[in-house]
């Protein structure tokens, strides 16, 4: 119980009382600077810890994956062995052994094996990914915007003025008169000004006051997912 | 043909010509008119500002999926810094692909100014995990974070990061953000240490940091490629030496991915109007097709 459930929730409040107190305190308060300085260094390795849990959580569900033969477990193999390949070589090249001298080029120029890999695998595959979007948004955007009530019709409008002004069509749809060049382009820029904005300061505030209820909840150990199901 | 057919138009049709529009504009460029907007102004107004004393600190904080929204607008600030001849601090805090970005950008961009010396003028930290951890403790001291720069060379042996040692020697922060880790640098670096950031985003992002933009808490925003083309637009205006970097055929910039994403929006704007007319078609044919039946 002690080891399980107290100890973790003692030091969770113990650490996350440290950034907000040393917010406040000056730094002639005696230990202030130095208990503020590790918590924050230990964050940074924690963080790195965070993204072994990571590797060790997709390692875990992709060999159950593949020793079920679950559909689609031929590409689990794959990621597996990307994730390793990549992974050895990136240890390997930030420890600097052998031929592996660094991420990206030696000093006198030659690409290590590590940024080879990145260049020839990892960037197009990420680019080839994320490049699908625009057809997929393409498609949607077609089968998604219709004039079916009020609200839609809003968005619908907003959405084609923005796409509108954000490129020079904005520009060549009025151009023909004196100064109309301006005149979509400026409405774009009021749309993401004002209603927009007030749009998105909405929602950024809202996620902040959740996020620092959280933190007070985690903190003062309302909140237990963290610690496992059974608390 | 039926309005149900054409409503439920085969989707390869609509990626069809989302890819001519694509590919056509890259082969043949078009070379659409730029005209910039304030935000993007504003942070060429910041680095105009600066001159060889200053510092400006970029965080390459994006991968290779937004690469070609955020390359540009990284490789046009980093130029302009260069052509001020101010000290950069080139560090990622992006785990997926920042590093691989920043030493790309760098590598394009240093050799075009063979007067500049590594350590002296510019230095490339690397890449360090846990991005608010680390941005708050660079406050405190950079070299607590990154002892070394991204060759293992001890930072006290640089001479540029004997003078930048934290972000009070840092007169701006730039990031190329792909995700949260641009909001972290506006509320937790600017908001706390007082340093001036900017931010250059992806387009879907740009909506957001307009709050910041109001609010001040960044003093300028790239949005997306046209925000990159703005910025390419005002450096090819104010410096004709970096022109031949934006002039060579078969290079990719910004102005020249605008003519792509022009003719994008063009065809999708055009089926989006195509659809609501069909819509509004098949509704009055039901609508006249009940009066009938009643």
């Amino acid at each position: 119980m002690f080891w399980k459930l107290r100890l973790p929730l003692i030091l969770t409040f113990c650490v996350g009382l440290v950034p907000i107190v040393t917010f406040f305190l000056t730094e002639k308060v005696p230990g202030v600077s130095f208990v503020r300085d590790k918590v924050e260094q230990y964050m940074v390795i924690i963080a790195g810890f965070a993204l072994l849990l990571g590797v060790v959580n997709v390692t875990q569900s992709n060999i159950r994956k593949i020793e079920k033969r679950k559909p689609g477990w031929p590409f689990a193999v794959s990621l597996l062995a990307g994730l390793f390949v990549m992974g050895t070589m990136g240890i390997l090249s930030a420890v600097r052994v052998g031929p592996f001298q660094g991420l990206l080029t030696t000093a006198d120029g030659t690409v290590t094996p590590f940024y080879w890999m990145t260049r020839s695998f990892f960037s197009p595959l990420q680019a080839a990914m994320f490049s699908l979007l625009a057809f997929y948004v393409a498609s949607a955007a077609f089968r998604a915007f219709r004039v079916r009530n009020v609200e839609a019709s809003i968005l619908m409008i907003a959405a084609f003025l923005v796409m509108l002004g954000r490129t020079p069509l904005g520009e060549y749809a009025f151009g023909w008169i004196r100064g109309g060049e301006l005149w979509l382009p400026g409405l774009t820029d009021w749309i993401m000004a004002v209603p927009n904005t007030a749009a998105q300061r909405g929602i950024i505030i809202g996620a902040a006051l959740g996020g620092a209820s959280m933190s007070l909840r985690v903190i003062l150990g309302i909140e237990r997912s963290y610690l496992g199901a059974k608390h | 043909m039926r309005l149900e057919s054409l409503i439920n138009l085969d989707r390869r049709i609509v990626y069809l010509l989302i890819a001519i529009g694509t590919l056509l504009p890259v082969l043949m460029p078009i070379g659409f008119r730029v005209t910039t907007t304030a935000p993007v102004e504003a942070m060429f107004e910041k680095i105009e500002s600066l001159g060889p004393e200053d510092v400006v600190m970029i965080s390459f904080d994006y991968g290779p999926t937004t690469a070609p929204e955020n390359t540009p607008m990284a490789e046009a600030a980093l130029r302009h810094c260069f052509a001020r001849h101010v000290k950069v601090v080139v560090l990622a805090l992006f785990p997926i692909g920042g590093i691989t970005m920043a030493g790309e950008v760098l590598a394009t961009v240093a050799p075009e100014f063979p007067d500049l010396v590594y350590g002296r003028d510019y230095v490339l930290l690397g890449y360090k995990d846990g991005a608010q951890a680390a941005m708050k403790q660079m406050g405190v001291g950079i070299a607590n974070v990154f002892p070394r720069d991204n060759a293992g060379t001890p930072l006290e042996e640089l001479p540029l990061m004997q003078k930048v040692q934290t972000y009070a020697d840092v007169d701006l922060v730039i990031t190329y953000a792909t995700n949260i880790i641009g909001d972290y640098w506006a509320n937790l670096v600017n908001a706390q240490f007082g340093v001036p950031v900017a931010i250059g985003c992806t387009a879907v992002s740009a909506p957001k940091f307009y709050a910041f933009y109001d609010s001040r808490q960044i003093i300028g925003l790239l949005g997306g490629l046209k925000g990159a083309s703005e910025y390419e637009h005002l450096i090819v205006s104010h410096y004709p030496e970096l022109r031949p970097a934006y002039s060579q055929a078969g290079i990719y910039n910004a102005m020249r991915g605008m003519d792509a994403q022009t003719v994008d929006h063009a065809i999708i704007m055009v089926f989006i109007l195509f659809g609501n007319i069909v819509y509004f078609l098949i509704l009055r044919r039901d609508r006249r097709a009940s009066r009938r039946s009643a």
